[in-house]
């Protein structure tokens, strides 16, 4: 026997069952005397939910929908509209892909106005793309851009449309509602038509082709009567197998309401989702929505309490909230609430989606937001770095011994990779006149060569960021921002060069350019190593040689130690970083990495925007005045500060330190028993042998208390910094 | 008959009249909240809730129906508290049921940055009543067993914060018990009645112009999310908000196994199960300002693709409907709460992402400041002038997602 003449067979419930070719699920479940559900007014057109069941682990599947397979696995998890259970698999499937197409035109639905829609638009020279259900493209919404996006068999679409979008979805038939509705043996008339040319035998069959003459189905599980009233409004038992519902159609308008109005897009309706067809009789007795098991008489009950609105009665009574999204029981909840209120009320908002898919399938095409990496990432792995995402980057958070890093630091020489700092050029005409009006320091007054170190403030007069302008020329400034803040701030740059018309360009070198910070007592000797003979003085910049590689060298401090930061072309970074650990041999070198510096910086005062600010953080409380000059003619942010500088004082930014360990970052201050704020950095330091810390404390009485509690221990308020008052070391 | 079909509120609308003492433009939970405890806590019941849609229409039904206090700054903790009380009690208390259900909420840390935030918020939490502690991973592990401790390989659990008193409630369940719960004592709501302007004597309010005609009132609040600006803008108040996207969405029904609130800030994604046992989930809101209630595909491919990441089991289900609300953001992200300096103007505003929480909380210290004239201590740091005089209320909890 050859493999292709054995019986194709797929599992239902654990049983093997054969289907044939061409037989969706339901249609080989039916041929089998299967009914997913158990009951309902089957449609084989994917608007009702009574196909539903679980195929391969996936719950909510409209049966009538997929073509059998051999050895699917269909699970009827949905019989008499059980809830079925969470998976519990971790199963990972493959990521299904997205794609993205361009059109003029997308029709949705080829049936005979679909295709003439097509035609018509292509004839018109226009690119059409079309999407089917029938051919196994699902479209599950209509978004702004405006895009389509369908669920196809090769993954998920999303079509970016130019001019138009046709719904061309045709229409549903209407599902009866009358006592027994949730029967076996009940199908609209195109679901019969199906079923009888896929050779399935129906028995005796009885059509319903007039709502007010049906009463009712009987029947134990399957339909085995019709009651209907006749001439005479005599109630007649009819006796049959398959009740065949021939009540007419509703238009299937769901994607053209989720679309109407959306901008720079036309959307328009053809054929028999078109119609503007009246809603049905207001039924009497019956299941209305199945989804939600809700009948007639809990329509009635909320509408007696009060409930009148649709978007009401959709969410008091539920009907209309499930997997079908009111595409059984929305005419009927309408035609209910015109025959009590008197009026037609508008469907209720078509959202997506329109069709159900799996998170899964959504999923294809998302992706985490990218942790950045510096030029030095690889070496930094190389060296076993133990890495942390922080401000958006991947980060050495050591070098496995942070206390060694840090006695280099402080004792011989370190380098660390600050390749992380936002990094912008202005140039242009207009280059000194963008600057100071956007910073709080007259940069009129930065000579060439120098640098300075300023703070960003928003209109509201809060700190935004901090960093270091340095003049190259009276036409181009380099910019750096912290490494968390570069995006927001090149935002602000450049929404105000733009807002104020300035004649300058603004290149961001953050990805460029890589940084190197050479730190420690022996930072010069080092770079007398490398070649370097004329280092800047503190606060200024040149362009040299390090180790052969061009770089543009800055002369400033975060670490406390004398530092040298080099930028240089981001190729040329791991050559440079290796060079300097060469020739720092002798000299005890050892890079070091955040955990270290936090340390550092913090024995200095030195803040770090985001970490020691807060959203409302003004010079001011961060006592920061001084890099605020109000006698300039204006800046962004000065009136916010010149008001605020009017009343007291409420919080400060202050540093604090105490004996033992360090409280966590975050902890309460308190003086007398009451709150009086919070740390926001805290280090032991090893330098100092006592715990050191930036916390915000709030005034009394515009006074700051001296003596606060964190956590039972006692902590006194200290000037900043901590270490090295007069910065004898970073300006030796 | 489906067990989550409302079968107990009992609504009544009446004709507006010509004037009231009070009048509240907003029938989403803060206006209807309001409504209640004037009428509950204070006897005032000849009040009007106006309603330019139908109620609950707007953010009250478009939340995640998250309750928790767990945020960042004491003010901010006692006063949410005190809503997580008041929701505690709330169903004895109006005798419906809004399926209030504590359920714990956890929020995830991947990194020792992140372990750093969750550590003080655990911290100001617990300091100020809202109990919150750090626990480990296998704790975490414990407490919600569906989660990839690796974090798809990208966002290790290193541990989280939690938070005892996260809880959950229906949130059309939550606006219909105090809409009924006023109505039943006298207080008027009003659907599609739209305020178009406001009668100001002097520097005193003393009505509404409405698409219906003109109200008299002794008091009016302004309660209302997403166009507040407009509406503070006809008292001449400039209001320092910025409104935003905020979407969510959800999946089918299931059985009801996923216990816990769970969290995680830098997956930028979080997620509950409903009463009736769909999957709720949401993201951050949206950089660009905007009034829109369209919902977008990048968000859901975005979020589902996060929620996978962390919770595979979440791949095979299937997603139902998502949908959009906006967010009414201040600078400091704390609420905007009581006198605007037009006198008989109130104003709660400034909900951003956390407005249904503060419902019962800003309804009952609200409706204190209207009747008795008196900021209440529980709101007094959240008024508006504090953007003036500097007393701003930064709260990087409120930061958060949801």
């Amino acid at each position: 026997m050859t493999e292709s003449s054995q019986p194709l067979k797929l599992i239902i419930d654990g049983q093997p069952v054969p289907f044939v070719k061409g037989d969706s699920v339901l249609v080989a479940m039916l041929r089998n005397q299967h009914h997913p559900t158990g009951g309902g007014c089957l449609c084989l057109g994917g608007d009702c939910p009574h196909c539903l069941a679980t195929i391969d682990g996936v719950a909510y599947v409209r049966t009538c929908q997929v073509p059998a397979r051999p050895g699917c696995v269909v699970a009827c998890t949905h019989h008499a509209h059980a809830v079925p259970a969470l998976p519990q698999t971790h199963h990972v499937e493959p990521t299904t892909n997205a794609r993205h197409q361009h059109a003029d035109v997308v029709v949705i639905g080829q049936g005979k106005s679909g295709l003439a829609a097509a035609e018509l638009a292509r004839t018109a020279g226009q690119t059409v793309v079309t999407l089917d259900a029938a051919q196994g493209q699902d479209v599950i919404g209509i978004y702004p851009g405006a895009q389509v996006v369908a669920r196809t068999t090769q993954g998920m679409l999303i079509v970016h449309v130019r001019q138009e979008i046709i719904v061309a979805t045709g229409a549903a038939e209407l599902h009866p509602v009358a006592l027994g509705n949730s029967l076996a043996g009940l199908m609209t008339a195109r679901a019969a038509q199906q079923l009888q040319a896929a050779g399935l035998s129906l028995g005796r069959i009885v059509v319903i082709n007039d709502a007010n003459r049906l009463v009712r189905f009987e029947g134990e599980s399957n339909v085995t009567a019709v009651v209907v009233r006749d001439d005479q409004g005599l109630e007649q038992h009819v006796g049959c197998d398959t009740a065949v519902i021939d009540l007419g159609t509703t238009p299937r308008n769901m994607l053209h309401r989720m679309a109407a109005g959306l901008p720079g897009v036309r959307v328009s309706v053809v054929g028999d989702a078109a119609t503007n067809s009246d809603v049905p009789n207001c039924p009497a007795h019956g299941l209305v929505c199945h989804c939600s098991q809700v009948g007639v008489a809990d329509l009635q009950s909320v509408w007696d309490r009060g409930f009148h609105e649709l978007e009401l009665v959709k969410r008091a009574s539920l009907a209309g909230t499930g997997t079908c999204q009111g595409g059984v029981c929305l005419p009927y909840v309408r035609s209910f609430l015109a025959n009590k209120g008197g009026t037609l009320q508008p469907a209720f908002t078509a959202r997506p989606l329109a069709r159900p898919i799996t998170m899964g399938e959504v999923a294809a095409g998302g992706h985490h937001h990218v942790t950045l990496r510096t030029p030095l990432d690889g070496v930094h792995r190389a060296a076993h770095a133990h890495m942390e995402r922080a401000g958006g980057w991947w980060r050495p958070w050591n070098y496995g011994d942070w206390q060694a890093e840090y006695w280099a630091v402080r004792e011989a020489v370190s380098i660390m990779d600050v390749s992380t700092l936002g990094k912008m050029l202005i140039s242009g005409p207009d280059a000194l006149t963008l600057l100071d009006r956007l910073y709080p320091t007259k940069v009129s007054t930065i000579k060439t060569g120098m640098s300075r170190y300023v703070l960003l403030l928003d209109e509201k007069g809060y700190v935004l960021d901090d960093g270091l302008i340095s003049k190259i020329s009276d036409t181009r400034y380099t910019l750096t921002f912290t490494s968390g803040g570069a995006t927001t701030a090149e935002l602000w740059v450049r929404d105000w060069a733009e807002s104020w018309g300035l004649n300058v360009r603004i290149l961001n070198q953050t990805m460029s350019l890589g940084a190197i910070n050479v730190t420690g007592p022996l930072a010069k000797e080092l770079l007398a190593r490398a070649g370097l003979e004329k280092p800047p003085e503190f606060l200024s910049h040149v362009e040299a040689h390090v180790a052969g590689i061009p770089c543009r060298i800055f002369r400033l401090s975060f670490t406390g130690e004398l530092s040298y930061e080099l930028h240089h072309a981001a190729v040329n970074a791991p050559v440079l970083w290796r060079t300097l650990l060469d020739l720092g041999k002798s000299l005890n070198i050892r890079p070091h990495g955040l955990e270290a510096l936090l340390k550092l910086r913090l024995e200095k005062g030195h803040i770090i925007v985001g970490q020691d600010t807060d959203f409302d953080s003004t010079p001011r409380r961060i006592h920061h005045e001084w890099a605020v000059k109000l006698d300039k003619p204006d800046f962004v942010g000065k009136h916010a500060v010149l008001r605020t500088n009017k009343v007291s004082l409420d919080k400060i930014l202050c540093g604090l330190s105490m004996e033992g360990p360090p409280p966590i970052e975050g902890a309460n201050l308190t003086v007398d028993g009451n709150y009086a704020g919070y740390v926001t950095s805290a280090t032991w330091s090893p330098i100092l042998g006592k715990t050191v810390m930036l916390a915000w404390l709030k005034l009394s009485n515009d006074l700051a208390p001296d003596r606060v509690m964190i956590d039972g221990r006692p902590a006194q308020r200290t000037e900043t910094p901590f270490y090295d008052k007069e910065g004898a070391r970073a300006k030796a | 008959m489906n067990e989550f079909i409302e079968q107990r509120v009992s609504l009544t609308w009446q004709q507006p009249k010509k004037s009231y003492d009070v009048v509240i433009i907003g029938g989403g939970g803060h206006g209807l909240a309001a409504a209640y405890y004037l009428a509950t806590r204070h006897g005032i019941t000849n009040v009007a809730v106006l309603e330019r849609s139908y109620i609950g229409g707007g953010n009250s039904g478009r939340n995640t129906t998250i309750i928790r206090s767990n945020y960042g700054i004491p003010e901010a903790v006692r006063f949410y508290q005190r809503s997580v009380d008041l929701y505690a009690t709330l169903e004895a208390e109006t005798d419906r049921w809004v399926m209030h259900k504590e359920k714990g909420m956890i929020g995830l840390a991947h990194s020792e940055a992140n372990m750093r935030v969750e550590k003080a918020r655990a911290a100001v939490n617990t300091a100020f009543g809202a109990k919150t502690d750090w626990i480990g991973p296998d704790e975490v592990k414990k407490m919600c067993p569906e989660l990839d401790m690796t974090g798809g390989g990208h966002y290790p659990v290193v541990g989280a914060a939690y938070h005892h008193s996260g809880a959950t409630a229906r949130h059309d369940r939550v606006v219909w018990a105090f809409a009924e719960g006023a109505m039943k004592r006298g207080a008027h709501v009003h659907q599609r009645i739209e305020v178009t302007g406001l009668q100001i004597a002097g520097n005193r309010v003393t009505g509404v112009q409405t698409t219906q005609g003109d109200i008299a009132a002794g008091a009016v609040l302004c309660a209302v999310g997403g166009h507040v600006t407009s509406v503070a803008a006809m008292a001449g108040l400039r209001l320092p908000i910025r409104t935003h996207q905020l979407q969510a969405f959800v999946t089918n029904h299931y059985e009801r196994t996923f216990a816990p609130i769970l969290s995680s800030g830098p997956l930028l994604f979080y997620v509950s199960q409903t009463a009736r046992g769909e999957m709720l989930m949401g993201a951050e809101i949206d950089r660009q300002p905007s009034y829109s209630y369209r919902s977008d595909y990048k968000f859901l491919q975005g979020c589902a693709f996060r929620a996978v990441t962390l919770l595979p089991f979440l791949r095979n289900l299937q997603v139902l409907r998502q949908w959009t609300g906006v967010c009414d953001m201040s600078p400091d992200y704390s609420p905007i709460m009581g006198q605007t300096g037009v006198e008989g103007f109130y104003i709660t505003t400034g909900w951003g992402t956390w407005g249904f929480k503060a419902i019962p909380a800003s309804g009952e210290q609200l409706a204190a400041a209207i009747s008795t004239g008196k900021t209440p201590d529980l709101i007094a740091p959240f008024s508006l002038d504090r953007f003036a005089l500097d007393r701003t209320m930064a709260d990087r909890g409120s930061a958060g997602t949801h």
